[in-house]
């Protein structure tokens, strides 16, 4: 039983931590008043190609270099696509997640079913053999801490940064900014391009840390989960760590109560991660006015820059 | 000819090659394969065993074939829609390599009727459509054996994708091995409800070891996921389909080898000669289509005799693995004492024999 309680401990922070990386970025981007639905796809080639370099006898520092530099180029096309081209938000982001989940497939061709020695996690000794907690707070993988790091940062940059206002005022009200003088398009293409850096990284964390090989469809959906996350988490960093580490434990749960023999259908239980999740969406959505006061009010919406 | 696409998108490029290949070689007159598989062909797997069945095929009848492969073809109206298209460019055998491939497949054998398919795991039956299966049971008792002889806490875990008569009766075929030569042994699924989901796999695969699960028992799982995490905890494992030896040098206990080399080489054989018939082949250990590599050398002389014993045993015909009593999890005789389970019983087995402690969900 102790054994179970430290698997879904440390599991459930392992989980969360390539969601968060993610998270963080697309927040920024959110904020900044544009929606990147092609998560799934930056994610899926950062985690191909830290995969590549790892197996291919690189160092993690390159890895983790090559996965954001993938995230990046991709979120440029996005990006060229949405303020250059002023396309459809939505759109361009879908087709840019498929381009994404193709690449990553081109990227991994030869490393298909492969696997790596994942990244060593830190030892403390005497705190890291704790019961329990030893191993999910002092045992993990240096990427989990840095996805709180990120956590911290990203929060600190949003609310305390004047930076983080100008981006937040543009999420606001793109064509005020524009007035007063800030370069709209500008302040969207940084945070287009930190949140495919961290789509990158976040999928590097998949394939370096969690789940150390390399399979076409590895992602398998996290990259939706993110997107619903932001959401979730009321564009708040501090909660949409909550959220990822609800969906972890959840989805942890549901293979734990499997093994216990609990009678309920294992169909059900796959199914709770995102009954939890549609259950907790529901909830916040009570009270729109609250969502509405977190919600940047141009999200999603073209700005098309003065003449 | 060996053509691995990059994707399904690269078949109408394959289709030109296809037909430039065949008219560049009419001299030696080969016949065409295609080769349709549901995954990537990685370094291990089912979509790798059902490649080198292929390779064995050219190995073995050389320039009298050419083979054209397209791999990660979903279930659905891709599938259609590639063995369309090499049916319409002139193949004359059609490999299709997943169960979900089956109606498409036959729909397809009835409008050409001089295209012999064959088909993997299903049950449609045509004169120019045969299924192929493996008695992967076979193998699963004897590696249960060795898992029943190296188990402490006798408490075996197996991570399985779906709950069909084929996994099922593999799941029944391995406890009945462990528990026959050491009755206490006992084992639990999880079910991933989903054929490929690597993360989920190794995270079952943690979970039950940390409750207590000390051998683990990969179930097709396309990828080492869960191999490569029992070596990291320090657990024993068994996988199917592929040799995992490398991803757990330590504590691989055995690998439940698939071969179809001689099966493929065969119907090549019989469609050169004309001479192709629709029929069901249940590959075995006497087939040479299933086998038990690399058992653990941590099991000791006498242990590995027995394990070796029952694989000689069900390779000439003395022992079935599904020999009564047989009792299930109800405590219900499902076999008398004597009797064994015909084919039509395994390949439609819905009952867990006493000793799994899952129930199956329904």
């Amino acid at each position: 039983m102790i054994d179970l309680l430290a698997f879904l401990l440390a599991g459930t922070l392992a989980a969360a931590t390539p969601l968060l990386f993610a998270a963080m970025g697309e927040v920024v981007v959110e904020k900044s008043g544009v929606l990147n639905l092609g998560i799934e796809g930056l994610m899926a080639s950062g985690a191909a190609a830290a995969f590549v370099v790892v197996a291919s006898g690189g160092s993690v520092g390159a890895a983790l270099s090559i996965a954001a530099l993938a995230g990046l180029v991709l979120s440029c096309v996005f990006a060229a696509l949405v303020l250059v081209c002023l396309a459809h938000q939505v759109a361009a982001g879908l087709a840019v997640g498929i381009l994404g989940l193709g690449a990553s497939v081109q990227i991994g061709k030869a490393f298909e079913g492969r696997t790596i020695a994942p990244i060593a996690r830190i030892d403390l000794g005497a705190l890291s053999e704790l019961p329990v907690i030893g191993r999910a707070f002092f045992g993990q993988t240096p990427t989990v801490y840095a996805g709180l790091v990120a956590v911290a940062l990203v929060w600190w940059f949003l609310n305390r940064s004047r930076a983080g206002l100008v981006v937040r005022a543009v999420g606001e009200s793109p064509s005020a900014a524009d007035a007063i003088g800030y370069p709209v398009a500008l302040i969207r293409f940084a945070a287009i391009a930190f949140g495919g850096v961290m789509a990158g990284l976040g999928g590097a964390c998949l394939t370096l840390a969690y789940t150390p090989l390399w399979a076409d469809g590895l992602i398998a959906g996290r990259g939706w989960i993110v997107v619903a996350l932001v959401v979730f988490g009321a564009w708040r960093p501090g909660r949409i760590l909550l959220g990822a580490w609800l969906f972890g434990a959840v989805s942890l749960l549901e293979l734990a109560l499997q093994g216990v023999g609990f009678a309920i259908p294992s169909q059900l239980l796959s199914a709770l991660p995102y009954l939890v999740t549609i259950a907790v969406l529901a909830l916040i959505s009570r009270d729109p006015r609250r969502l509405r006061l977190d919600q940047p009010v141009s999200l999603g919406k073209t700005h098309v820059p003065r003449a | 000819m060996i053509q691995k696409p990059f994707d399904r998108l690269a078949a109408a490029v394959l289709g030109a090659a296809l037909l430039s290949g065949a008219s560049a070689s009419l001299a030696a007159d080969p016949i065409t394969i295609g080769y349709v598989y549901p995954s990537p062909a990685g370094d291990v797997g089912w979509a790798r065993e059902l490649d080198n069945g292929r390779a064995a095929v050219e190995q073995a009848l050389g320039e009298n074939v050419e083979s054209v492969v397209v791999e990660n073809v979903p279930e659905g109206p891709d599938a259609a829609r590639i063995m369309n298209q090499m049916a319409s460019q002139g193949a004359d055998m059609i490999m299709l390599g997943s169960f979900g491939y089956m109606n498409d497949g036959m729909k397809l054998a009835k409008r050409y009727p001089d295209i012999d398919f064959i088909h993997a795991s299903g049950y449609l039956l045509a004169d120019n459509f045969s299924n192929f299966q493996t008695r992967n049971y076979e193998s699963a008792y004897a590696a249960g054996q060795a898992a029943g002889y190296v188990t402490d806490s006798n408490d075996i875990g197996m991570v399985a994708a779906y709950a069909i008569p084929e996994i099922v009766g593999l799941i029944n075929a391995f406890t009945l091995g462990a528990r026959s030569v050491n009755p206490d042994a006992t084992s639990r699924v999880v079910w991933l409800n989903s054929w490929f989901n690597p993360s989920k796999a190794q995270e079952s695969a943690r979970s039950l070891i940390a409750q207590g699960s000390d051998v683990i028992f990969s179930i097709y799982q396309d990828t080492p996921s869960v191999v490569t995490v029992a070596e990291e905890e320090g657990v024993y494992v068994v996988n199917t389909s592929s040799d995992m030896k490398s991803y757990a040098p330590n504590h691989l206990l055995a690998s439940m080898q698939i071969d179809w080399s001689d099966y493929f080489v065969a119907k090549a054989q019989s469609v050169i000669d004309d001479e192709f018939v629709g029929d069901a082949f249940f590959g075995g250990m006497a087939d040479g289509a299933v086998s038990v590599e690399s058992l653990s050398d941590d099991l000791s002389a006498e242990q590995r005799q027995t394990v070796e014993g029952t694989i000689a045993a069900i390779t000439d015909g003395s022992f079935h693995p599904f020999t009564g009593p047989l009792v299930d999890q109800s405590g219900q005789t499902r076999v008398a004492d004597g009797e064994t389970l015909d084919d039509a019983a395994i390949t439609s087995m819905n009952w867990l024999v006493e000793g799994v402690q899952t129930k199956l969900p329904n």
